[in-house]
């Protein structure tokens, strides 16, 4: 019997020739990131110091720490919080990336993000690596398991196969594609399992709407998704890889939970209500129009990349942000500004009334500019569960980078192509 | 991750009464409601846990009682509080037709026995006794019935027995 990506990534990561899926085994991660944030790093750390006594690392070059939440307001807690991990990065030798945008993106663009390898991290978005043939594990509190021991024991997953065909529609991405998979196969359809995306229409698909699925993947229950590595993939890890990477694909008789098949070019926009991804809140946005916002953003880990401010400028070009709607938009990373300034979009889009946001976390969590009671927000964002961008008596509706630009326009959700006939 | 209670481990056998039964889905955070997510204060906790669903809740509970819950038990953005809610009450496992796997790898590193026991939810109804042998993930009911889930990993029953991955982690890697 043959192996999954995922099977082939973790028999490499345990140091062994062959894992099936329901082994339970230690691997070996090739890079264990965090974020740092309160609770969370400066525990691990003080933890992996004091309680364990570890005092020098064998191998610090594995450990990866971004500083890309909580750096808006500028206060006092903002930077004891950092130099905390500032002085905890110096003093094991840990390459700290401070400030150059979400970490899931700045992981790709300082090339961790390898086809073959395997990244954990606490945060389960990590799974946007898959878009490069990695296999990212969002692993929680196990994070200090890697960190204290260098491995971590896992249950080899299985795999669900999407075959993807055709290209997507005009004001469709692969946002509208994850949550049609949800609605169509549940919150837990690929339950601790991988998806695994392969088919002409995943070659098709560029890489930004590749991390922007697969760094979803936790809302189908999955614990994370990878694409078949192929040129695209390739050619981004060649330009970027700061090690040596074996790019792995899977056996032509590996063996799967399910095969799903999916035309992207039948996908239509998708819109989330308030609460949750779950299946039931899923929506053609069609049946939403109307509905009125007040707050719209483009940004979070699993948007805001070159091609979704695309989207946006495409929307947006001589039209403007409808009265009374605040529209922020927030590049993923630093370099993606840079991109978006030297095309000149994030000018079409302040032309239309966007403010645009230095890249960071801080929105995504309701730490920059909270959502106040009662207000209707339209999102990129990854989690639209009560109280998750403000106040907890704030709605918070998900889609696409097409349907947020196109919903700030008209002041109420509306798809892309509503607005593109107007 | 911080502040959060320090369990012992469960018994072999657990003996208690089903203390609650959710349904598909159940996001973890409801249990407290999430304005109150943000909290490990113990008393604040105990007003709080399940209030939404049951006042006499905290009152009635003994320990050794489970919690039962439907597929995909512990959906959403789980925090830890809740659990801690419930943990303080005595609450020693979890019985549910299927996991999300957020929840389980989070609250398995903190010890809490987690069993996936197809057929549970139309098995019991609150306050059913109910023993739970979590090693063999089997469950037997008042009438004598016995359902079988899936027993946890080796591993996973060392982190159990251990009282937690972080004190499992410390016999085997602390250099202290």
């Amino acid at each position: 019997m043959g192996s999954t990506i995922t099977e082939k990534i973790l028999a490499r990561a345990a140091g062994t020739d062959a894992v099936q899926a329901g082994d339970n085994l230690p691997a070996r991660p090739d890079y264990m990131i965090a974020y740092d944030f309160p609770g969370y790093t400066d525990v691990m750390f003080r933890q992996m110091h004091d309680d364990f006594g570890i005092r020098t690392l064998s191998d610090p070059e594995r450990y990866v720490i971004f500083i890309d939440h909580m750096l808006t307001k500028g206060n006092e807690k903002e930077q004891e919080v950092h130099q905390v991990t500032r002085d905890w990065c110096d003093f094991y030798g840990i390459e700290l990336h401070e400030a150059r945008g979400i970490g899931h993106q700045v992981m790709a663009e300082l090339g961790y993000a390898l086809p073959g390898t395997f990244l954990i991290h606490f945060d389960g978005h990590i799974s946007g690596a898959g878009a490069f043939g990695a296999l990212g594990w969002g692993v929680r509190r196990d994070l200090l398991e890697a960190w204290v021991s260098g491995q971590i024991f896992l249950d080899v997953p299985a795999t669900t196969r999407f075959e993807l065909d055709g290209e997507f529609a005009p004001g469709v991405d692969s946002r509208d594609l994850v949550h049609r998979i949800i609605a169509d196969h549940g919150a837990d359809g690929c339950a601790h399992q991988v998806m695994e995306y392969a088919g002409p229409g995943a070659r098709a698909m560029s890489i930004d709407r590749r991390q922007g699925l697969c760094g979803m993947a936790m809302f189908t229950g999955a614990v994370s998704a990878v694409f078949e590595p192929d040129e695209k993939a390739l050619a981004y890890a060649n330009r970027v890889a700061r090690k040596e990477f074996t790019p792995l694909l899977p056996d032509a008789d590996a063996e799967y939970t399910a095969v799903h098949h999916y035309d992207l070019s039948t996908i239509t926009p998708q819109v989330v209500l308030p609460g949750s991804a779950r299946s039931a809140h899923t929506r053609s946005a069609a049946e939403l129009t109307g509905t009125p916002v007040t707050k719209a953003f483009i940004g979070s880990c699993a948007s805001g990349r070159i091609e979704d401010i695309r989207a946006a400028a495409l929307v947006l070009d001589g039209r403007t942000v409808a009265s009374g709607v605040e529209l922020n938009v927030v590049p993923t990373s630093d370099a993606v500004h840079r991109q978006a300034e030297d095309e000149g979009l994030l000018d079409v889009l302040r032309k239309a009334g966007a403010q645009i946001a230095r890249s960071s976390c801080d929105f995504c969590f309701g730490y920059q500019k909270p959502l106040q009671p009662d207000e209707n927000c339209i999102s990129t964002g990854v989690l639209n569960i009560s109280g998750r961008m403000g106040s907890t008596a704030a709605n918070i509706y998900m889609g696409s980078a097409y349907t947020v630009a196109a919903s700030a326009v008209a002041g109420t959700i509306t798809a892309a192509e509503e607005v593109s006939r107007s | 991750m911080s502040a959060a209670r320090d369990y012992p481990p469960p018994p072999d056998l657990i003996e208690g009464r089903v203390a609650w039964v959710f349904g598909d889905d159940f996001d973890i955070d409801l249990v407290i409601g999430v304005e109150n997510i943000k909290s490990y204060d113990a008393e604040f906790l105990r007003s709080k846990v399940m209030q939404a669903y049951d006042p006499t809740f905290a009152d009635r509970v003994r320990p050794g009682d489970v919690i039962v819950g439907g597929r995909n038990f512990g959906y959403g953005h789980p925090h830890y509080p809740p659990m801690v809610a419930l943990r303080d009450l005595g609450i020693a496992a979890v019985l549910a037709e299927s996991f999300s796997p957020g929840f389980w790898r989070g609250e398995t590193y903190n010890g809490m026995p987690l069993l996936t026991v197809p057929g549970i939810t139309d098995a019991v109804t609150t306050g059913d006794d109910v023993s739970v042998d979590w090693r063999k993930a089997a469950v037997t009911l008042a009438d004598g019935a016995r359902l079988h889930g899936t027993p946890p990993s080796d591993r996973v029953v060392r982190v159990i027995e251990a009282g937690g991955s972080l004190k499992l982690l410390l016999a085997e890697h602390s250099r202290v």
